[in-house]
């Protein structure tokens, strides 16, 4: 199957401003429609290794990022975001386009497949055994998640915890990895051959950048894989590299609290959520050096089924 | 007498002496001690006055005050209501 970096620059562009680009991400299909260059050159960079899909106008999302009309074309540009023909978001600076992008497509997921239990996390695997690390903005769970993607853990998703319902595996939706502030230059320093986006200062979250995924992440990303560990990280300046077990009752309550679509599913959530919180392990993580932190994961062990 | 609101399902996982409760009639999740659920649980089987759900407590002494503070935490998540 071809991939984005296969049609070029210029025809991306094309392709882009046209009919758009069909996008596989895990298992979800994406129609991207848009004339802004900016964002074009921040895709070509992040989404060069994605499959694209020709299976005719089928996709799960159809997505149009435009300019804003009216006097915002000259004073202020503005990008705004056209979901299959609504505008359920506000127009946001021209300069943010590709975090907007980021932003409407965990929108999109979150708010409509609900196959799926949605958990505010990231997700990295190594040997079929999956780390979902979930923790509220701030906490260092994306600095942790790239520097463990660098490490050789593959990646599932830097934000959103995919758990299928009916067998409780989590399914891959690899994109970039959404770095914020201060962990951009923490990552650009770990991990000097990252490819980063650049900076985009001012947004709501701050500064953002995104960390292109590993090809092999998103070859792999028709293979599930088995929660093995429920991790809360938390980075604190300072402190020790230190694991401390949380009870699973209370693990269950803190991954409702941060799944998305946890209400909507009522019972079949709940039995979800139980399932995998009785399988899994699950520890607190409060970390401030990336390498002892690396350490620490490749040392854990998963809980015999 | 206190028995479990009527009309709803509920459904239950429990680890160490903890567990949590989805009541699918108000869409909400609790977390619960083992003393609690054991309350929620004996009432499921039907309702009862205090006296026979104090007899799950070791300590007689001890089970006024705690069967008390259960009952109210599980009246006030509208686990349970008076008969």
């Amino acid at each position: 199957m071809p991939t984005v970096s296969a049609l070029g620059r210029d025809e991306l562009g094309r392709r882009l401003a046209g009919a758009g680009v069909c996008l596989e991400t895990g298992p979800f299909i994406t129609r991207l429609r848009s004339p802004l260059a900016q964002l074009a050159d921040t895709f070509g960079l992040l989404y060069a290794d994605y499959p694209l899909c020709e299976r005719g106008d089928y996709a799960d999302f159809h997505i149009t990022l435009r300019r804003a009309g009216g006097l915002r074309r000259w004073i202020k540009p503005q990008v705004n975001f056209d979901f299959d023909g609504s505008t359920p978001f506000q127009p946001l600076p021209l300069a943010q386009a590709f975090p907007m992008f980021e932003w409407v497509l965990n929108w999109c997921i979150s708010m409509h497949a609900h196959r799926y239990l949605i958990i505010h996390a990231a997700v990295v695997e190594k040997d079929g055994h999956a780390a979902i690390l979930a923790a509220p903005p701030g906490s260092g769970k994306s600095t942790l998640c790239a520097a463990l993607v660098a490490a050789g853990w593959r990646l599932l998703s830097d934000e959103l915890a995919m758990v299928r319902l009916d067998d409780g595996m989590l399914a891959p939706v690899p994109r970039p990895i959404s770095l914020k502030n201060g962990s951009i230059d923490v990552i650009r320093r770990h991990v000097p051959r990252a490819v980063i986006s650049t900076p985009v200062a001012d947004t709501i979250k701050g500064t953002v950048a995104h960390l292109k995924a590993p090809a092999e992440s998103v070859l792999r990303a028709a293979e599930t894989a088995r929660p093995a560990w429920l991790v809360f990280p938390r980075y604190e300046a300072g402190a020790p590299t230190r694991r401390s077990p949380v009870p699973r009752a209370r693990a269950f309550m803190r991954m409702a609290e941060n799944a998305f679509n946890y209400s909507v599913l009522g019972a079949a959530g709940f039995d979800a959520l139980a399932a995998m919180v009785g399988r899994a392990e699950a520890f607190e993580f409060s970390y401030s050096v990336l390498d002892e932190a690396i350490a620490q994961f490749a040392a854990l062990e998963p809980a015999p089924l | 007498m206190w028995r479990v609101t009527p009309g709803q399902c509920l459904r239950h996982a429990e680890w160490d002496d903890e567990a949590v409760v989805f009541n699918d009639l108000s869409g909400d999740t609790h977390l619960l001690d083992g003393a609690a659920l054991h309350i929620l649980r004996t009432l499921q089987g039907g309702a009862a006055g205090e006296a026979a759900l104090a007899a799950a407590f070791d300590d007689e002494a001890a089970a006024a005050g705690a069967l008390g503070a259960i009952l109210g935490q599980l009246e006030a998540l509208a686990l349970i209501e008076r008969a």
